[in-house]
């Protein structure tokens, strides 16, 4: 039990914060309700350190593939097993861009009250502050996303990612006080419902193929007696749900409107948590099924594999996912980066295009998922890849929209403070304000993928492993759209190199928050060290994208047995 | 695994005579598709939410049946884990609905058209 609970240390010390947070929120001076960034900034970095220090090591970096060692007394009951090093890589990755996105949220309600009762118009009110509250969300959606990470069970991983996105929606619906923002929670709820009910029906369809709700025994199950078609079903449905998640295809109608209606720094959370909470559920739901079956040569039968009542079983050497589950990421995944890809270019909206983008990001992510872990280096390892491309993404898409975050317009006719939204906002800007202009460079030409910035080293493994996997057709797609995004995340790069058109920009002014500056400056630093230290995270990457696919499940903690158990005699009736 | 006609587990006293998995299963998956349909189609808000429920209930259902068909207590375990969160999610739909409903005056999800590009 206390083994169990050294490993959620991070969230507990997360939890707590929140709470202090809450409690905050009711106090009855605004200097106390001030201290809740504080307080929130300081449970981050405390969840980090403990993520860091204090997380057990989880068997053998050195043995993916070839069995599962049980090292310093690891045993199921701790967690999930098949992909139990990627826990503290992803808890640490959560905490520091965490604070990235923290900072960007300063200002972010109240601003109206607050400035009215620093200009002694007004007095406090202490039921009219939602400061605390907003800084609890986003701390609760955090919490939610690193319990994700440590899930182990189906249960978990629901009321996980269900914490990681009710506070989300409340986010949007309070961070401007425009009609527009009201409407984007609006839509993101309902269709995060939709998927929510979704996913929840896949989760049931699993437990019902396979007895179980642990993962460990699912993936044993799994393993012993192939992935009925009942469970198959189930994957399918929940990878279905959690493509709301991550935004994409057949789930990501509602990316552009809500990222367009939210305030950007709430964009940009909306862009790293649920994602992250998505691909981290995908590759634990997937991970249960493996990657060890066999492939089966092009042709239409292999569209039925799995289809009968034959469960799909594992192959001696297989190297991929079932057939149908394959192919339908690998639907999923093209459709995902062409579609993000192509209306990317259609619009005119800075926040749409990074909408779009967004899209994009998730179909090159699944790309890893498709392909698995191959090998067990870095640039073998599709599970590394993603963990890899999902640290660097959270940090240049943060300092992007923490640009936009630093900047804003006017007051419009209703008072509400105006967004830089359109290309012509951002012309000029490495001239009029130079630190926001370049980090803006920065960002978008590493979200490109230009080779010297830390985005190209997320997508090469994304290369290498489709090429490795032999998903050859992919890899074009793959490269297909890289070369269509260079065209609008160019034209992000070299917007504000341009000269400033002179009613376009001249409306434009720094947003009086230094926290959101000080985001994007961290952020482009982040970009550009680790584009020089690429090779540390790589290592960490490469370590936490480990996979034991054979692991032994004790007795004591999840019993395994096909046949239903014997009831005892008391319960009949 | 799972032949789906004959589900009910034998020597196990049944409170419905006849009525196997796959009648529950079938209950529950038809609560789904209506959910999704009715999700789809109308366009009243608080309608449209209750098709969201419909659709967490028919998964409630089908885990109740499999934690039946199983003899384990996962399932139900899970139903209850879904109540609470479906009460959550009630809270939070009619407090975002009330909100639209005292800017516009309007249920109708079609009279909020700002955001298209």
């Amino acid at each position: 039990m206390s083994g169990r609970l050294a490993f959620l240390y991070p969230e507990i010390a997360l939890f707590v914060a929140t709470c202090v947070v809450m409690v905050l929120g009711l106090s009855r001076t605004l200097k106390a309700r001030k201290a809740s960034a504080w307080v929130a900034g300081l449970g981050l970095v405390a969840a980090g350190v403990l993520a860091m220090a204090s997380t057990p090591r989880m068997g053998q970096a050195s043995c993916p593939i070839s069995g599962f060692v049980y090292h310093d007394g690891l045993t199921p009951a701790m967690g999930q097993v098949v992909l139990a090093e990627m826990v503290p890589y992803v808890k640490v990755m959560i905490a520091g861009i965490g604070l990235l996105l923290l900072l960007t949220m300063a200002g972010t309600v109240d601003r109206e009250d607050e400035a009215r009762i620093a200009a002694g118009q007004a007095v406090f009110d202490p039921l009219r502050s939602n400061r605390a509250e907003f800084y609890a969300f986003v701390l609760f959606s955090l919490t939610g996303l690193m319990l994700t990470a440590s899930a182990d069970d189906l249960i978990w991983l629901f009321l996980a990612l269900e914490l990681t996105s009710l506070p989300t929606y409340i986010m949007v619906a309070i961070s401007t006080a425009r009609n527009r923002s009201r409407e984007a929670a609006v839509k993101y709820f309902f269709l995060g419902a939709l998927g929510a009910a979704i996913f929840l029906y896949g989760f049931a369809l699993m437990y019902g193929g396979t007895g179980h709700t642990n993962l460990n025994a699912i993936a044993q199950h799994f393993r012993e007696h192939g992935v009925s078609t009942l469970s198959m079903a189930g994957v399918l449905l929940a990878v279905f749900g959690l493509c709301f998640k991550i935004a994409a295809v057949p789930m990501h109608f509602y990316t552009p409107d809500v990222y367009e209606g939210a305030a950007p720094q709430v964009s940009g959370f909306l862009a790293f948590v649920p994602k992250t909470a998505g691909f981290v559920a995908l590759l634990l739901i997937v991970g249960a099924v493996g990657w060890e079956y066999a492939g089966h040569s092009a042709g239409v039968t292999s569209l039925f594999a799995g289809d009968g009542m034959e469960p799909v079983k594992h192959a001696a050497g297989g190297r991929q996912l079932p057939e149908l589950l394959r192919l339908t990421l690998w639907v999923i995944a093209a459709l995902t980066m062409t579609v993000g890809n192509v209306l990317a270019l259609l619009q005119s909206s800075v926040k749409r295009v990074l909408a779009y983008s967004s899209i994009a990001h998730s179909g090159y992510m699944l790309v890893g998922l498709i392909a698995g872990p191959v090998g067990s280096t870095f640039t073998t390892n599709g599970v590394s890849a993603i963990l890899f491309y999902l640290a660097a993404y959270g940090v240049m898409n943060t300092g992007a929209f923490a640009v936009l975050a630093a900047l804003e317009r006017g007051r419009d006719a209703e008072g509400h403070v105006g967004e830089a939204e359109s290309f012509d906002d951002l012309r000029g800007l490495c001239a009029s304000r130079p630190m926001l202009g370049w980090v803006l460079v920065v960002c978008s030409l590493s979200l490109l993928g230009l080779p010297p910035l830390l985005g190209f080293f997320g997508k090469l493994p994304l290369f290498s492993v489709g090429i490795a996997a032999g998903e050859i057709p992919l890899v074009i797609v793959l490269g297909l759209n890289s070369a269509i995004a260079a065209y609008y995340y160019l034209r992000l790069a070299f917007t504000p190199l341009l000269d400033a058109k002179d009613e376009g920009s001249a409306a434009i002014q720094a947003a009086p928050f230094k926290g959101r500056a000080v985001a994007a400056a961290l952020s482009a630093a982040g970009v550009l060290v680790l584009s020089l230290a690429g090779g540390w995270l790589m290592t960490k990457a490469a370590h936490a994208g480990a996979y034991y696919p054979s692991a032994p499940v004790k007795a004591e903690s999840a019993p395994i047995s096909d046949e239903p158990a014997p009831l005892p005699n008391d319960v009949h009736e | 695994m799972i032949g789906l006609t004959s589900l009910a587990q034998a020597a196990y006293p049944e409170p419905m005579a006849g009525a196997t998995l796959a009648h529950y299963l079938a209950v529950s998956a038809i609560m789904f598709v209506l959910g999704l349909i009715g999700f789809l189609t109308r366009r009243n808000l608080i309608i449209m939410f209750l098709c969201t429920e419909l659709m967490f209930q028919a998964a409630g259902i089908a885990l109740v049946a499999f934690g039946r068909y199983h003899l384990n207590f996962h399932g139900q375990t899970f139903v209850v884990f879904i109540l609470t969160v479906a009460a959550a999610e009630a809270a939070m739909a009619l407090a975002l609905i009330v909100l639209l409903f005292r800017r516009k005056e309007s249920l109708d999800a079609r009279s909020w058209e700002d955001l298209k590009g």
